[in-house]
């Protein structure tokens, strides 16, 4: 960790020889570069005018540069050029009638732009969509071979009060896996948690990723969109991106806006949830900002069947963005909060292997009270604060990017226990993220990024939880450095992206008997991903990606210890086999015990697209091996003081993984719209040849859109039909009910095969119906989500144990914006 | 680094000392690494060590005592019922507890924890059915409502009137028994006790089977 600051140091008290060297070379470079900043009439604008929705070219639409009467009009293909500009700096808006007006701010300084072709999304007046403005080719991510799916505002605004795992599970091939309806973890091709890096606004989310008990503290209010990488961006994204990237955007602060700003509310019938959010901004000349607030609280949920006592959830978020342009300079600053509490399932509590027994056993749960808005315990309590700073500097040798970033999470989780009203587990997490990017100009046909980051965690236990903490204090320290580079040749596009990261954590913990415990340990890691874009025909394309990612175990895999929820679990270092064969927990491992490797991914993905007007087709499909795959899985039931207890230990071993997903949408007639879609995964622990444990099961789903036509007089309406399928997991592990281990029916070692406490649900059938409005500057939407109000349990949810998943919920939105 | 610096030199003054005010932050951002392990904690959940003590009413010399140990607590060890109870036919005993945590230097004695928190607890029991003169019957596991002569009440009850807690009860030995069994089950019911909370009330906090023999 020293070198990096000392370089810092050095950077904030520049040494006088140093400056006169720098002066020096500064004039050469400068006089080298000086054509480039010379002002003439002859810049050129082009680009290409589509409907948003349809993605039709819009023939004989307006583009005219603000304040001047230089314009042009599209033609039929959409294709526009404005030539004869003077100024580095200029707006101009498209017009078209029918669809709403966009007024888009071009800087020639902004090497994004140099290529200026832009595309030009107009969205009808009486549609819900926004118009925008995409530079460029958009690449999200860097990573142009990946692939990518995008949803954007328009889909995020109606569910507000969804987690980020639920509001993008509709993806093909994306899921969640979670405990209860309050805490959901992104799970892309059959992994989760810390395998997925959720990128916040640029930087990596800091926040206690183990377990599948803690999910991402993230506000949907305030994402502007949001997209999943399916593939090994490690290269890019740093270490824990083995299974894809989540990027959630928020607003983009735009030059040249007119004030705009949106008030919506609403209330949900399953668990009587009420929600308000507001936000605000404008862009001017030089300066945008952007404000917004959210709030929403619901009470228990309920099943078709019974009251699911203690799943209320409230939260509270805030976010605030600036931006101040010069010419070819951006800084932007941006600040977020988010406060949540979220209940989880009372009857998931089981403190003893006979609760256990007696609450999987039960058709219903064991505690069932009314309803009710207060959360009692077992819950939790988080906040995030993200601070950001960003400058971007259009140079004339390439663009810069310098990143600062600083979170503190806070986490404080309560279990029903003696001292209930104490947390049994109270964490701090110090996230500093420092990222510095040069996106090289283009030499040839070859462009590219490098890239070095310094990323930092300090975690801290606060004192007063009466119980040994169940993971360690730590400090993180990574320094990376990247370079992604393209190359176009024809109609492909071939990319190359190598990584370095090195890792250092220092730990410090206690055993049962409070003596302190330490360890310092690092790795040094190389990924690399290669990559290539074939676009076969205007029709047709072709992704093709291979890529690794690693990841040390995090603090939860290396060292927890103790009990929690329903089950006492065991770290990678705190428990080992004696020569008897037996589990033995009487000393801390370290990595000199040779026990534990860094987990190690290799991701071949493959997409192949179809367009055209009517049809729209997407096959991805993969392939993917994981050295030293780390996963929790139920190991023994062990006897204690309360009675015999479900164990679980951190265990690794080799793993593959192979799927697909299959989406086809049709424009059936002007106003009816049709998808289907469906992904399947294979996955094994190749090392004893045996199944994984809660990997997502195969599902199909449907939708059917009919914008009906004059509907009650409104401008604009849209009813869409969902329906989907989810099958029975068929690769679960066999099942041993724990009275069989209580009652020595069954012998378990560490050996023994993979099993689990309880048989994969059903497979079963949901339906949604959603209508959404609008008039005027007025919308809104009713939506029933399970309206057949079918009782079914979730495989990937914790509480599946316990609970049916909630009933039929009715959903009512509305919302006025400017 | 190379970059960094032309950045640095390229900007007029206000953007300059503005940078120097980022890089300053960012120094300040890595400078907040510690080295402490976390707080020690007293942790009254984990009971390592239980012992049932029978004191004769009648001779406060003549003790039966039988324990039970779990020398590692959440570790992989298990539960260890290390005595049988043997009682004397037709003498009557007052039973109490010594209940601790002996992972700790010098052990935490939690039968002063359960003491301060009696609203919140009670210890069911159950044996082999007559085993007892008084009280009779098998135990209040499977029926709550089953007589035991609970000696003590809880100070500060929820529904007003004192509920039995269980530290203290007393036992007539009825006669001759071998290997019979005596359970003792601590439930620990937050805001759950009341006169009709019963064994399946709440969570355990121990559950231990004896072996119990009567003698001559």
């Amino acid at each position: 960790m020293v070198p990096i600051e000392l370089d810092f140091m050095r950077m904030g008290f520049v040494h006088n020889m140093v400056r006169i060297r720098l002066t020096v070379i500064l004039i050469v470079l400068f006089s080298a570069f000086l054509s480039f900043a010379q002002t003439d009439c002859t810049k050129k604008v082009t680009g290409r005018v589509l409907d948003k929705e349809t993605s039709e070219p819009l023939a004989f639409a307006t583009v005219r540069v603000i304040d001047s009467d230089k314009g042009a009009l599209t033609d039929d293909k959409g294709n526009f050029i404005l030539t004869n500009i003077c100024e580095n700096e200029f707006d101009f808006e498209v017009r078209f009638l029918g669809y709403k007006t966009v007024v888009h701010h071009h800087d020639f300084n902004n090497r994004d732009h140099v290529d200026n072709d832009h595309i030009v999304y107009l969205a009808q007046d009486e549609n819900q969509l926004e118009s925008v403005v995409v530079e460029g080719e958009e690449i999200i991510g860097d990573l142009q071979s990946m692939a990518v799916v995008k949803i954007d505002r328009s889909q995020l605004a109606t569910q507000t009060t969804q987690s980020l795992a639920s509001v993008i599970s509709d993806i093909q091939g994306v899921t969640f896996n979670s405990t209860g309806s309050n805490v959901q973890l992104p799970v892309i091709h059959g992994l989760y948690g810390n395998r997925i890096l959720i990128i916040n606004n640029g930087v990596k989310h800091g926040f206690q990723n183990w377990g599948s008990d803690h999910a991402p503290e993230i506000d949907i209010a305030s994402a502007n969109n949001i997209s999943v990488l399916k593939g090994a961006a490690g290269v890019r994204y740093g270490p824990e991106a083995l299974g894809g990237v989540v990027l959630v955007e928020g607003n983009p602060l735009t030059l040249s806006k007119k004030m705009y700003g949106n008030v919506a509310s609403g209330y949900e019938t399953n668990g009587r949830g009420y929600n308000v959010n507001a936000n605000l901004g404008a862009g001017y000349e030089r300066f945008s900002f952007h404000v917004g607030g959210s709030y929403f609280k619901i009470g228990d949920r309920n099943s078709p069947d019974y009251s699911l006592t203690n799943t209320g959830k409230e939260e509270r978020s805030a976010n605030v963005g600036f931006r101040y342009h010069l010419p070819k300079w951006d800084f932007k600053v941006y600040y977020s909060y988010i406060d949540q509490d979220l209940g989880l399932l009372r009857s998931s509590i089981a403190e003893s292997g006979d609760r256990f027994s007696l609450s999987i056993a039960a058709a219903e749960p064991l505690f069932i009270r009314d309803f009710s808005y207060t959360i009692n315990e077992p819950n939790q309590l988080t906040t995030h604060h993200l601070g950001k700073l960003e400058v971007d500097w259009h140079s004339s040798i390439g663009k810069f990017s310098l990143l600062l970033s600083q979170q503190i999470n806070s986490r404080k989780e309560f279990d029903v226990r003696r001292n209930s009203e104490r947390p049994i587990i109270d964490l701090d997490l110090n996230t500093t993220d420092t990222k510095l990017e040069w996106y090289h100009p283009s030499f040839g046909q070859l462009e590219g990024t490098f890239g070095i980051q310094y990323f930092a965690q300090n975690n801290d236990n606060n004192p007063g939880t009466n119980t040994t903490a169940l993971i360690p204090n730590y400090n993180t320290h990574r320094f990376s450095a990247y370079a992604i580079e393209s190359i176009k040749k024809g109609k492909s596009t071939y990319e190359l992206g190598l990584r370095l990261d090195h890792e250092y954590n220092s730990a410090r913990g206690r055993e049962l008997n409070q003596d302190i415990f330490r360890n310092e340990f690092s790795f040094t890691n190389f990924t690399a991903s290669l990559g290539m874009v074939r676009d076969i025909s205007d029709k047709w394309q072709f992704r093709t990606n291979v890529g690794s990612a690693w990841r040390t175990p995090n603090m939860a895999e290396f060292y927890s210890f103790g009990q929690h929820g329903f089950n006492v679990q065991y770290g990678l270092w705190r428990y080992y086999t004696n020569p008897e064969g037996e589990l033995r927990t009487d000393r801390v491992l370290t990595e000199e015990d040779g026990v534990t490797k860094p987990e190690k991914g290799y991701k071949w993905i493959n997409e192949l697209t179809f367009k055209n007007n009517e049809n729209r087709f997407t096959v991805t499909a993969y392939s993917h091996f994981i050295d030293n795959f780390i996963f929790d899985r139920p190991i023994a039931i062990i006897g204690f003081f309360w009675g015999p207890m479900p164990v679980f230990i951190y265990d690794q071993a080799d793993a593959f993984f192979a799927g697909t997903d299959i989406t086809y949408s049709r424009v059936l007639s002007k106003n009816l719209k049709g998808t289907i879609g469906t992904s399947y995964l294979w996955s094994r622990n190749i090392e004893k040849n045996e199944t994984l444990i809660n990997q997502p099961p195969i599902n199909i789903n449907t939708e059917l859109s009919w914008k009906t036509p004059f509907f009650l007089g409104l401008t604009f309406s849209k009813l869409t039909l969902q329906a989907s399928y989810t099958f029975r997991q068929f690769q679960a592990p066999r099942t041993i009910a724990p009275d069989q281990i209580i009652n020595r029916e069954v012998e378990i070692n560490s050996e023994s095969e993979i099993f689990d406490f309880k048989d994969a649900p059903d497979g079963y059938f949901l339906g949604h119906i959603r209508w959404e409005w609008k008039q005027g500057k007025f919308g809104g939407q009713v939506e029933a989500r399970n309206v057949l109000n079918t009782s079914y349990r979730d495989y990937l949810n914790q509480m599946r144990y316990f609970a049916d998943e909630i009933g039929r919920n009715i959903n009512i939105q509305i919302n006025y914006s400017f | 680094m190379f970059a960094k610096i032309i950045l640095l030199r390229n900007m007029k003054n206000f953007k300059n000392y503005l940078l120097i005010g980022l890089i300053g932050s960012a120094v300040v951002f890595t400078s907040c690494g510690d080295d402490d392990a976390p707080d020690a904690e007293n942790d009254p959940e984990v009971i390592t060590d239980v012992t049932l003590v029978f004191t004769n009413t009648a001779d406060a010399t003549d003790v039966v005592r039988a324990s039970a140990e779990d020398p590692d607590g959440l570790g992989t060890e298990e539960l260890e019922v290390k005595d049988e109870i043997t009682l004397t036919s037709g003498v009557t005993y007052t039973l109490t507890f010594e209940i601790f945590n002996n992972l700790e230097t010098p052990g935490e004695d939690i039968g002063d924890e359960i003491k301060d928190e009696d609203h919140e607890h009670q210890i069911f029991f159950s044996f082999s059915d007559g085993a007892f003169e008084d009280p009779r019957g098998d135990g209040n596991i499977d029926n709550a409502s089953d007589p035991i002569n609970y000696e003590d009440e809880d100070s500060d009850a929820q529904d007003g009137s004192g509920n039995p807690v269980g530290l203290v009860t007393t036992w007539t030995a009825g006669s001759v028994l071998t290997g019979g069994n005596f359970t003792v089950r601590l439930m620990h019911q937050p805001d759950e006790k009341t006169a009709t909370s019963t064994a399946t009330t709440g969570e355990p906090d121990f559950n231990l089977p004896f072996v119990l023999n009567i003698q001559q």
